[in-house]
């Protein structure tokens, strides 16, 4: 990759904690990304797959770079070159999910298994709707805090402006909006019945529903 | 092929525990978990061969499922890639090298936390099985390890009780957190 020649100064100004923070975050969510494409059969997800490859080829670079230069002692160079093979570990978990999503290339019909294999392991990947009567729509993922409330992680969200992978927790959910989850069947079903509007959204504190709709507004 | 599915299943949950459990062993750098990484390395590295002697048996029996077959493969790799990742990561604990603010931070200020708690004698968890407390639905937090009687267990069953003088290790969401430790010491009192 010829880009890759010029590295990119924003990530050099970040500290070697703040570059192994986002490695450790997209090692995470790149393989559960990589499992929901081929459950899905998404090549758009594949591509957001190999972005974050990309990305994290960048963020080991700077982090080579930056831990080079904090060494000072033979001290300081071995607790650096612990930092440094956690980088790259976290770099190969990257290109193994690149890997994984290479497997979209193959026509669906030689690898019914996958979705299968996926949807048996003990954290399953599902899609879910938010419905028009769902007390979730309106709210950000934050202030609902989906995951503490259900245990599902929201790894992609379809609404009327495409695609996010990953969404912040300031995303607003809306009515007609598709999550893809990840967690338990257990939390899955739980958050199924929220997202419907079976069950009403267990609020923490009630006041704090009350000041967001207002500013909804 | 059911045979080899089930392989697969095994190869890829055992790969995602072993992610959290090498970064638990960073975040505490505690050589313990990290062997336990290692071992589950081992392991894995015994399945993949049972794997891909089975595809090729399966192949030399059925030849027109050799796509498919090529399909496990890739996919079998692409698994023990990232286990193999998660024992280089524990590999930093084991060597000593694991003990730097740097890691344990980014760690914490990760999208995902990892807790450690003692259960007291009044929290809820105390008495009550993994499933009657279903914390993962409940709070987002998962229970990677309990370590009782000095002893760790790895990835406990549903049916595991919990008791006071437990230490759990669970990773969950950032908000979850506060929560969860109050549920361990007892000042949250509810699911």
């Amino acid at each position: 990759m010829s880009e890759d020649d010029h590295m990119d100064l924003n990530r050099i100004e970040m500290s070697v904690q703040e570059l192994l923070t986002e490695m450790k975050d997209i090692s995470e969510v790149i393989v559960d990304l990589a499992y929901a494409a081929l459950v899905y059969n998404s090549r758009e997800m594949g591509q957001r797959v190999n972005e974050l490859e990309d990305e994290m080829e960048e963020l080991k670079y700077a982090i080579r770079v930056k831990a080079l230069l904090a060494a000072r002692t033979l001290e300081d160079a071995k607790q650096l070159s612990g930092i440094l093979q956690i980088a790259s570990a976290a770099d190969r978990i990257s290109h193994a999910a690149g890997d994984l999503v290479d497997l979209l290339e193959v026509p669906s019909d030689k690898r019914p298994f996958i979705t299968n294999l996926i949807n048996e392991s003990d954290e399953k990947i599902r899609m879910i709707r938010i419905s028009p009567s769902s007390e979730m729509a309106g709210y950000t993922i934050g202030k609902l805090g989906v995951e503490a409330n259900t245990g599902m992680k929201i790894i992609a969200l379809k609404n009327r402006y495409g695609w996010t992978y990953d969404p912040d927790d300031d995303v607003k959910l809306r009515a007609g909006d598709d999550m893809i989850v990840r967690g338990t069947e257990d939390g899955g079903n739980r958050l199924a019945q929220f997202a419907s509007g079976k069950l009403p959204w267990e609020w923490d504190e009630d006041e704090e529903k009350e000041e967001e709709a207002v500013n909804d507004e | 092929m059911n045979n080899i599915e089930n392989m697969l299943l095994e190869l890829k949950d055992t790969s995602e525990f072993m992610i959290d459990l090498a970064y638990s062993s960073l975040i505490y750098n505690n050589k313990e978990i990290a062997e336990e990484v290692e071992d589950l390395e081992r392991k894995m590295d015994v399945l993949s061969e049972d794997i891909q002697e089975a595809v090729v048996n399966l192949g030399k029996q059925q030849p027109e499922e050799i796509a498919k077959m090529s399909v496990v493969i890739r996919m079998q790799m692409a698994i023990e890639d990232i286990a193999n990742a998660a024992a280089s990561i524990a590999d930093v604990v084991i060597r000593g090298l694991g003990d730097h603010p740097v890691i344990q931070m980014s760690i914490q200020e990760s999208d995902v936390t990892i807790e450690k708690v003692v259960i007291d004698e009044k929290s809820i968890m105390n008495g009550h099985s993994l499933a009657e407390l279903r914390l993962g639905s409940h709070c987002g937090m998962y229970i990677i390890a309990i370590k009782r009687d000095g002893k760790f267990i790895y990835g406990p069953s549903k049916d595991e009780v919990l008791h006071a003088g437990d230490l759990l290790i669970a990773k969950g969401p950032d908000e979850a957190a506060d929560f969860f430790i109050g549920l361990a010491d007892g000042s949250e009192t509810e699911l």
